[in-house]
């Protein structure tokens, strides 16, 4: 099974933000959610505060019934022994689509806060790779694996507890409380995830790929790949959530482009457009051979620049070969790669692609890279917008970005290169 | 048709020249030898060249094209020595390349070579030529590897420059015409090229080879070289940067 370096906490959805800084506190303290001292449109921590509440009477409970959606977390603090354990839910209705951000496209942040906080994780520390295996590692597995929405009853060692914290950027999650036993009735299995948990030849890649391949949703398939039922027979192993995300991400991506990488090169300059929780989205096609970047910028007082007085912008990118490490700017930058992939599939051709996102202060929370992939998805689904020039694009652009298509330009390797490198053609 | 045999370096080299710009390539093959013309997928770089027969330790071919996976045939070619000899059948029917090293029969499928058209060369003058040792080039651009991911050639009648800038840091190699093998100029002339690409054709010169270079104005940058002792030879093109 692929294992991703422990990932580099650089200004991104997929990751927690560090600890507190000691002004965060203090500005938080002072404001207690009524002066907006953050410069945000919405008390971050009064959102999820109040999220809680609504749903604390049935959630802040030492033994819970529900259901899971079905839905997991795998940590990823003190690997390889960290804690897992399934969400739980006190609701009956609506519960199947709170943890499949394929579904939440369209929802508000606090309709999204409010989902997560209708979860409760259950946390039990164990290795992950099964050495010290026992109910609750079989439990998790088979609710990944679930079909339907798996019923479970969870005793905690004492009723579950926020971690609302003084701090404004971490994602919204519901309370969490440690197993002390737990009973499930997991259901019919999801067939297809199955038929790869039975085959222990399969490797976790090619298993990734083939469920991708029956339309098995990403998010499903990143679950499975998480709780460790996915791969040859000894390596099977459970991954840390965030890690399992972007490895997903990853290989879908990289897969698709390995054949998209010989379609013909697109003959226009695109723009695909999409606006959504105070994030402006800029898909720009380039009638190029395979390259990509996403530049993705900050506006003072939103998640990734909390204390900013200016905007703050980071980018990733990559020509025809890809690149070796890391992207500089997260997991998103995979999630967004495989959105585009995925249309350039579906259309037979190969474009270089610029994603431009201006996050403005509207985006109080950071709620996950699935934020990046479904917006750039949802983007590609729109009819988009052509031009004969990069100089007609950007003028296009501009008129849906506040921010000087100059500084953009400055901003991206891609952009400088196409304005600076000559191709062989222009001297023909 | 083609049935041939030549030493696994002189392969490998091929292989080296070809593989800094393409993955996949189509050989022509004919009565007299092979040839090749590629450009990269950004059409940045291009490569021609022509391997005669005499490069072989025997040859026959009758006119046809060999779509290659560029990269496949550098792992097969793993598999031989130094002084190895290497067959080369084409399997028609089975659109193969049949290749044959010590013990070893490895048959290789051929890429469809339908999509791959011959890229047009285009026709520029260069003013500038100059000779000069591959290990010379290769000094240069390791000195502006550090600094810059450019390279800016420069020359006039006196000298050769190879320099880079960065945003803080910046580099001159400076040879003067008596440390050249040759030099033809009039007027100075300079281009700015990608140094990553200039850098790996330059590595896929051999050592002790001498390099024709070519260059102008804000104009390509033209790299000639001899291969497989001489019955072979190489031309690289690479597009300049233009800096507003």
């Amino acid at each position: 099974m692929r294992q991703l370096p422990v990932l580099r906490t650089v200004g991104t959805d997929d990751i927690f933000a560090g600890p507190d800084t000691p002004y965060a506190v203090s500005i938080c303290v002072r404001c207690r959610g009524t002066k907006f001292l953050c410069g945000k449109r919405a008390c971050p921590i009064l959102v999820r505060y109040f999220a809680d509440e609504k749903v604390k009477s049935l959630t802040e409970k030492s033994e819970m019934d529900g259901l899971s959606p079905p839905g997991i977390f795998i940590g990823r603090y003190g690997y390889p022994k960290v804690d897992i354990g399934p969400f739980i839910s006190p609701f009956t209705e609506g519960v199947d689509i709170m943890d499949t951000p394929e579904k939440w496209v369209g929802k508000s942040l606090d309709e999204i806060t409010q989902m997560r906080f209708s979860l409760v994780r259950g946390k039990h520390s164990v290795r992950v790779d099964g050495e010290e295996r026992d109910r609750v590692y079989d439990i998790v597995q088979e609710i990944a694996m679930a079909d339907r929405t798996p019923e479970l009853e969870i005793k905690f060692s004492k009723a579950p507890r926020t971690s609302l914290g003084l701090s404004d950027s971490i994602q919204p999650f519901g309370r969490s409380g440690t197993i002390e036993k737990v009973r499930a009735d997991t259901g019919r299995f999801n067939n297809r995830i199955e038929k790869a948990y039975n085959d222990s030849d399969l490797k976790a890649s090619e298993a990734v790929l083939d469920l991708y391949r029956s339309s098995v949703l990403v998010s499903s398939i990143q679950r499975a790949f998480s709780a460790g039922v996915l791969g040859t027979g000894k390596r099977r192993k459970m991954v840390p959530t965030r890690w399992s995300i972007t490895a997903v991400d990853d290989m879908l991506g990289k897969h698709l482009l390995s054949a998209n990488r010989y379609n013909p090169v697109l003959e226009e300059f695109r723009i695909y457009t999409v606006n959504s929780l105070d994030n402006r989205w800029v898909v720009l096609m380039l009638p190029t051979s395979w390259r990509y970047e996403l530049i993705e910028a900050w506006y003072p007082n939103t998640t990734w620049n909390p204390m900013g007085k200016q905007i703050a912008i980071f980018s990733s990118y990559e020509f025809f070969e890809g690149r070796k490490q890391y992207a500089e700017i997260g997991g998103c930058y995979y999630s967004a790669r495989l959105a585009v992939n995925e249309l350039m599939e579906r259309e037979k051709f190969q474009a270089g692609v610029v994603i431009l996102r201006e996050s403005h202060p509207g985006y109080i929370m950071p709620i996950g890279v699935w934020n990046v992939r479904e917006h750039v998805r949802l983007a590609l689904t729109t009819p988009p917008h052509s031009f004969e020039t990069l100089a007609d694009s950007l003028a296009f652009a501009q008129q849906i970005l506040d921010i000087p298509m100059t500084r953009w330009i400055s901003n991206s390797g891609i952009l400088k290169d196409y304005l600076h490198q000559r191709t062989l053609d222009s001297f023909s | 048709m083609l049935k041939a045999s030549a030493k696994a370096d002189i392969l490998k080299q091929i292989v080296d020249v070809v593989s800094t710009l393409v993955d996949e390539a189509k050989f022509n093959v004919d009565a007299d030898g092979i040839s090749l013309k590629a450009v990269d997928p950004a059409h940045v770089a291009m490569i021609e060249l022509t391997l005669g027969k005499g490069a072989f330790e025997n040859y026959e071919g009758e006119e046809t094209e060999l779509g290659i996976d560029i990269e496949k045939l550098k792992e097969i070619l793993k598999l031989a020595h130094a002084g190895d000899s290497v067959r080369l059948e084409h399997n028609e029917d089975k659109n193969q390349l049949i290749i044959k090293i010590g013990a070893v029969t490895r048959r290789m499928s051929l890429v469809d070579t339908a999509g791959m058209s011959d890229p047009k060369v285009p026709n520029i003058e260069l003013p500038t030529t100059m000779k000069l040792k591959a290990e010379e080039l290769n000094y240069g651009i390791k000195a502006s590897e550090s600094v810059s991911d450019h390279i800016a050639l420069v020359a006039d009648e006196t000298s050769f420059e190879m320099s880079s800038e960065g945003d803080s840091d910046s580099v001159d190699y400076k040879l003067p015409k008596e440390k050249l093998l040759q030099l033809e100029a009039k007027g100075k002339v300079r281009s700015l090229f990608p140094l990553d690409y200039f850098s790996n054709m330059a590595k896929a010169i051999s050592s002790g080879s001498e390099v024709k270079l070519n260059l102008g104005n804000n104009y390509p940058v033209k790299l000639e070289f001899e291969i497989a002792g001489g019955n072979g030879h190489v031309r690289y093109l690479l597009a300049p940067r233009v800096e507003s």
